[in-house]
């Protein structure tokens, strides 16, 4: 069994190859291609199988994870988008919720829609709350409409009819009519991708859904056929924001999941590296080039949310962005990476969201950056080897760096070059500890239960002292922490979710309704796997989402499976106020309660985990490399040993200050921390109890 | 003690962090539309000197009044006689921001058996009794006493349980007591978990610490915001406005307002306008304050945090029974169309002295409610209707379409109130030729129509700017004038004034049009292509383009000999 994954980042492609029968694992990391990111994945392919000693053919197994949605939406360099709704609302996705996402700034811009207002087009027809055809579908109207989108070129269509999650008929009637008069137009129905009421949110995400589609189908399909080409036989895997695979055809239909999916498959690999090593609370600190990642995971599995916000107008502000309502993985993303740009704001030193990204990059790669950023002052702080970059396949600058540190940051803001690089690297750490107090802290977690998983190609340089800053003891470094992300897409398991909201009261005499409910949705799900060839030992996980009788949000309640019967309202009623008195801390015991939305989670069982031993073949020996100065804020330069990671033998311990080399990344023991090899190769580094 | 500089950015950036959250509990756990979709709720954090510290992104006028609340709370139950898990309420537009409907909830911070500072979680309840539904009417009330249930402070959680007797008065008192109770619940909730996470910031760095850099902040916002105002050029600065009327065959309300800016203080003094009316539309000293410090903070310091710090330097003064400063028992239930303009004012006073931080005059809100007896059910109902217009033209940009100025809150969801309520909405969207031109348009106008499917319904309807329009700003042109339609295009269409109580019988439609907002800079400088923009777009007419701007669009194009010639003759 051989197996291939890619994970396409903003700087960087990571790649690897699993053989199961030798046990070894192949790694490649290349600088990512713009603006179609398939380039560097399909060249990394090319030089990932010729390390490997391989042919494409032998593959049995490919998988790949992209920020190609996300870019889309960010850069609003998706196509010509139309949509089609209900007659009197042509106007909702520009009203949105009228909100300000900050209060006092009299120059704030709510997020621009997708489609151009001219591009929306509404229909004669209406449904009640409670699914009733108030006013039927105009139907001639319907096709003069959909041939007049086709007649503007354009190449995909978002249809939102009011109460379409109640009932989705007229939503139905109008993807066979465009089957009819416009076979090639891309149909996204709101009542497939976002069955839920709020009729902006639902909007905006079939918009983005519709918006992504063209472009997105043309990238996959184009990925699958050079793979082809290069003679790999197998279809090809991918990520989704929910941290679960799915088919090429099943995103090309549904691509809205592959929006904010790039994080996904490293918090997965954080919480198995974790369940394996007896951790049964991690976060996952996911350091690249251009952003960090942040999220959580109990018993290996992440925390998730029912909806989140793509491209904010305004960073870390909530309203600031375009919803998005599809289960996805729980994580925040700030804006600093190894590339990100140091800078004065109003006088104040800031790191970040631009960054230099792979080109120009950082000062020191010798590209033609010209900013300082968080790797060049790495480079100075002697974190960094400059000859050992990518294992020495990009010789950084030294001198570059100092040098664009020194004039944009140290002489403005009158301070030694060790100071203002610290400074930068410092001013980074607080922003991800910040991201990490607000994933854990404000979420009602205790970050001092919690072990730090630290990966990326920065992850490790940085992960310790923000740790230490937030009160957690210990960090771990995955072996290949550089590329973690794309570990983390071998072990991913295929997954289907399915939502639909039909409000009922939990009682007895709602039992049919619910079971037809989850009946519905198994059998998509079930459509989903078989078309992945993944229904074999599949089992169906439902969620309810629940609460009282008159509120707005709901608490995911989990729900047997089979057909469900009395007993069940009675547990379930038990379960919901257990977890909502957790929550809130109190629950009124008396309280009527309702089922909202409907939640069904198809996955196929992961793949078996192995942890790669990362080229160990190559005889153990003298892992010191020496030794270089280093600059920690208590003690100045001091001289820190260097340790080659391949070369070190579980057990091994290292007190700090000390520097561990691997190819895609380097992790930074500041004095006071100590690291020590376990039998999994991870490096576990304890900082004192005094920190 | 000294503060070390990130202790003080993690303890200023955690009692915010906290007050956010408070805000998202009380969100999850609310009953009504108006909290949990429509946002129209607050939450801070204060010290034990009463001094907010940390507040959330919420509603200006709940915020800048929850000083007062909290004053008026210790005033009545000293502080040495409250226990952890206690809590109060308050509704007094003495204490609070100015009417019934928001109730503010307040309780204590215990760490270990001091207290150490408050919490403080407001809610605009739908409806506190009263008059009429929704307690917002404004025609036939004489004193405050029509306008629903008073609360001065009262105990209503003891210990972290319920004062059952408490609850109940207020439940009897209501028309939608499901939604009451169940939302006063969720602001406990929201007092308790701001509580627990202010002790776990005092866990980490200690209280001297915790205190010493609550204080730091507030030393240093107040520092920042006299910074803020020493960069506006001194002087007095007057503006003159006025709200429609407070009904039919009645006078419009004077606003006159002078700012007086210099020595690192801004004093703004609402002498010279009408006196309080006899109607439900008056404005408390408490609410006056509020919005008249969110919009001087808007446009002086918009990156200051919002604490007692930064509100220290600016002052506002009213004399005693003057519109700007009603006192007991003068009724306020219409209230909130009197912040918009209080926000308005102060742009039009500090565009004298900094004409590029300020916007022109923003639409503003429609706020009625459309109420009824629901027979079989043997109960009333309430449908709270906030349709928000958009927002005034800016010195570098367009106003910005469909977002709320002045409050913070949010629409509510057409398919959540359908769910709900026995109404069916017919249409939401902009008003085409509405905006004020300008060289940059102000925001459009926005159209909600509300189809009435009970029997009988009463609706009191709370808008304004029917007959004086949103203003533009150094040339720019002023938006369109608001409207309420009783049945548009039907043979019984009529237009209602802005405050009338009108019962509709079943299929009885109410179209809600706000007004457009102003202009900022001559309409005539504006870029042909972005008047082609909007033409295309559909929110300037072809008619208009070449009426408001001089620009001649032929088969989607600008034809630029004739724009040239045109706007050569004006």
């Amino acid at each position: 069994m051989r197996r291939a994954v890619s994970d396409v980042g903003g700087t960087f492609t990571d790649l690897v190859l699993q053989d199961a029968e030798t046990g070894r694992f192949t790694i490649t990391k290349v600088l990512s291609t713009s603006p179609d990111p398939s380039v560097g994945a399909i060249g990394g392919f090319e030089t990932l199988i010729e390390a490997a000693g391989v042919e494409a053919s032998s593959i049995d197994y490919l998988a790949h994870a992209s920020t190609v949605a996300s870019n889309l939406v960010i850069e609003r360099s998706g196509g010509r988008t139309a949509l089609l709704t209900t007659e009197g609302f042509r106007d909702v996705l520009h009203l949105q919720r009228q909100k300000r996402a900050v209060s006092h700034d009299l120059f704030y811009d709510k997020p621009a829609p997708l489609v151009a207002r001219r591009d929306i087009l509404e229909v004669p027809e209406r449904m009640a709350a409670d699914g009733s055809v108030l006013v039927a579908l105009d139907e001639e109207r319907t096709a003069e409409l959909i041939a007049e989108i086709a007649a503007r070129g354009i190449e995909s269509v978002a249809v939102v009819l009011f109460h379409a999650y109640v009932n989705p008929d007229h939503e139905h009637r109008v993807r066979e009519i465009a089957g009819e008069v416009a076979p090639d137009l891309l149909v996204s129905l709101s009542s497939d991708v976002s069955p839920k009421w709020r009729e902006y949110e639902r909007s905006s995400t079939t918009v983005i859904n519709a918006y992504v589609k063209p472009r997105v189908g043309r990238y996959l399909d184009g990925m699958q056929a050079a793979l082809g080409r290069l003679g790999v036989a197998r279809a090809l895997h991918v990520m989704q924001c929910s941290g679960g695979l799915a088919t090429v055809e099943a995103l090309k239909r549904h691509p809205v999941t592959l929006v904010e999916s790039g994080p996904a498959a490293g918090a997965l690999m954080a919480g198995i590296l974790g369940r394996v090593s007896g951790r049964d609370r991690v976060i996952a600190f996911d350091m690249g080039g251009t952003t960090a990642k942040v999220s959580i995971l109990q018993d290996g599995e992440p925390q998730m949310v029912e909806d989140f916000e793509v491209a904010p107008t305004t960073k870390l502000r909530p309203g600031s962005g375009l919803p998005v309502t599809t289960p996805a993985v729980d994580l925040i993303e700030v804006g600093t990476g190894g590339g990100s740009i140091a800078h004065l704001e109003l006088g104040v030193l800031a790191v970040g969201p631009e960054s230099s990204g792979a080109s120009p990059g950082p000062a020191c790669y010798g590209y033609g950056g010209d900013a300082p950023t968080v790797t060049d002052a790495n480079l100075v702080l002697g974190y960094l080897d400059a000859n050992y970059f990518l294992g020495g396949d990009l010789v950084l600058d030294a001198a570059a760096a100092r040098q664009v540190i020194e004039r944009d940051i140290c002489d403005r803001l009158d301070l030694s070059l060790e100071e203002g690089a610290y400074a930068v690297h410092a001013v980074a750490n607080a922003s991800m500890a910040n991201a990490m107090r607000a994933m854990t802290i404000q979420r009602g977690f205790d970050p001092r239960d919690f072990g730090v998983v630290a990966f990326g190609g920065a992850g490790p340089a940085h992960a310790v002292s923000i740790a230490a800053e937030l009160g957690s003891r210990e960090i771990l470094v995955p072996a290949n922490a550089g590329v973690s992300s794309a570990m983390g897409l071998l072990f991913a398991p295929i997954k289907f979710e399915f939502v639909r909201t039909l409000v009922t009261r939990l009682e007895a005499g709602s039992l049919k309704q619910m079971n037809e409910v989850f009946a519905e949705l198994e059998e998509r799900g079930a459509t989903g796997l078989a078309e992945a060839d993944a229904a074999d030992g599949a089992s169906f996980v439902r969620n309810a989402l629940m609460r009282y009788v008159g509120q707005g949000y709901e608490v995911a309640i989990a729900m047997p499976p089979g057909r469900l019967g009395a007993d069940d309202v009675a547990a379930t009623r038990a379960r919901f106020l257990e977890t909502y008195e957790r929550i809130y801390g109190y629950a009124e015991p008396r309280g009527e309660l309702e089922i909202v939305d409907y939640r069904v989670t198809a996955p196929a069982p992961a793949p078996p985990f192995e942890l790669p031993r990362h080229g160990r073949g190559d005889a153990a020996g003298d892992a010191a490399r020496g030794s270089r100065d280093c600059y920690f804020p208590e003690v100045g330069f001091v001289e820190s040993p260097v340790w080659d990671r391949y070369r070190l033998d579980a057990g091994a311990r290292i007190p700090g200050p000390a520097i561990v080399q691997e190819r895609e990344s380097t992790t930074v023991i500041p004095p006071g921390a100590a690291a020590v090899v376990d039998e999994w190769q991870n490096l576990v580094v304890s900082v004192g109890e005094a920190s | 003690m000294t503060v070390d500089p990130l202790t003080l950015a993690v303890i200023s950036g955690g009692v915010v962090a906290i007050a956010e959250e408070m805000g998202w509990a009380l969100r999850r756990t609310s009953f009504s539309e108006a909290v949990r979709e429509g946002e129209d709720c607050s939450a801070s954090v204060f010290n034990a000197a009463g001094e907010m510290i940390g507040a959330g992104n919420y509603a200006p006028g709940h915020l800048g009044t929850s000083p007062t609340a909290v004053a008026g709370v210790v005033a009545a139950y000293p502080t040495e006689e409250m226990r952890p898990g206690d809590a109060f309420l308050v509704n007094d537009p003495t204490m609070n921001s100015g009417h019934f409907p928001d109730i503010f909830s307040i309780a204590p911070v215990f760490y270990g058996d001091e207290v150490v500072g408050f919490t403080v979680v407001t809610a605009h309840h739908v409806d506190v009794g009263g008059a009429a539904p929704g307690s917002q009417a404004i025609i036939g009330i004489v004193d405050i006493h029509q306008e629903g249930i008073r609360i001065l402070p009262v105990k209503y959680f003891s210990e972290g349980k319920p004062i059952r007797e408490v609850l109940d008065l207020i439940a009897t008192n209501v028309r939608i007591p499901d939604q009451v109770v169940g939302d006063l619940r969720g602001q406990f909730n929201a007092n308790m978990v701001g509580a627990a996470k202010v002790c776990e910031l005092i866990d980490r760095f200690g209280l001297e610490t915790y205190r010493a850099a609550t204080d730091e902040l507030l030393r240093r916002s107040h520092a920042a915001m006299r910074d803020h105002i020493d960069a506006i050029p001194a002087g007095r600065y007057e503006f003159v406005d006025h709200i429609d009327d407070f009904g039919p065959d009645t006078e419009p309300i004077r606003m006159q307002l002078a700012m007086t800016v210099g020595d690192g203080r801004i004093v703004a003094d609402y002498t010279g306008s009408s006196p309080v009316t006899r109607s439900g539309v008056n404005s408390y000293l408490a609410f006056t304050t509020a919005y008249t410090l969110h919009a001087t903070l808007s446009v002086v310091g918009p990156r200051v945090p919002l604490n007692s710090g930064t509100m220290r330097p600016i002052e506002v003064t009213a004399p005693p029974h003057c519109f700007f400063n009603a006192r007991y028992p003068s009724p306020t239930g219409g209230r909130a169309i009197v912040a918009r303009y209080l926000v308005d004012g102060v742009q039009g006073c500090l565009a004298q002295a900094v004409p590029d931080q300020v916007v022109a005059s923003s639409s503003q809100l429609a706020n009625s409610t459309i109420g009824g007896v629901d027979l079989e059910a043997e109960r009333p109902w309430v449908y709270y209707d906030l349709t928000f217009g958009s927002t005034g033209a800016r010195p570098t940009k367009d106003g910005c379409d469909g977002l709320v100025s002045g409050f913070n809150t949010g629409n509510i969801p057409i398919e959540i109130h359908e769910a709900k309520w026995p109404v069916l909405i017919d249409r939401f969207g902009f008003i085409a030729d509405s905006a004020g031109p300008g060289t940059y348009r102000g925001g459009m106008a926005v159209r909600r129509d509300v189809r009435n499917l009970a029997d009988l319904a009463r609706v009191t309807n709370l808008h304004d700017r029917h007959l004086f329009a949103p203003w533009g700003l150094f040339g720019g042109g002023a938006g369109s004038l608001g409207r309420i339609v009783l049945n548009p295009d039907r043979a019984d269409e009529a237009d209602l004034h802005s405050k009338s109580i009108v019962d509709i019988g079943p299929d009885d439609v109410i179209s809600f049009r706000t007004c457009g907002s102003g202009g900022y800079g001559e309409p005539l400088q504006r870029d042909p292509d972005a008047v082609l923009h909007d033409v295309l777009e559909g929110w300037v007419t072809v008619e208009g383009a070449r009426r408001d701007y001089g620009v001649v669009i032929e088969d989607d194009q600008v034809n630029e000999a004739a724009t040239a010639a045109l706007r050569g003759m004006r």
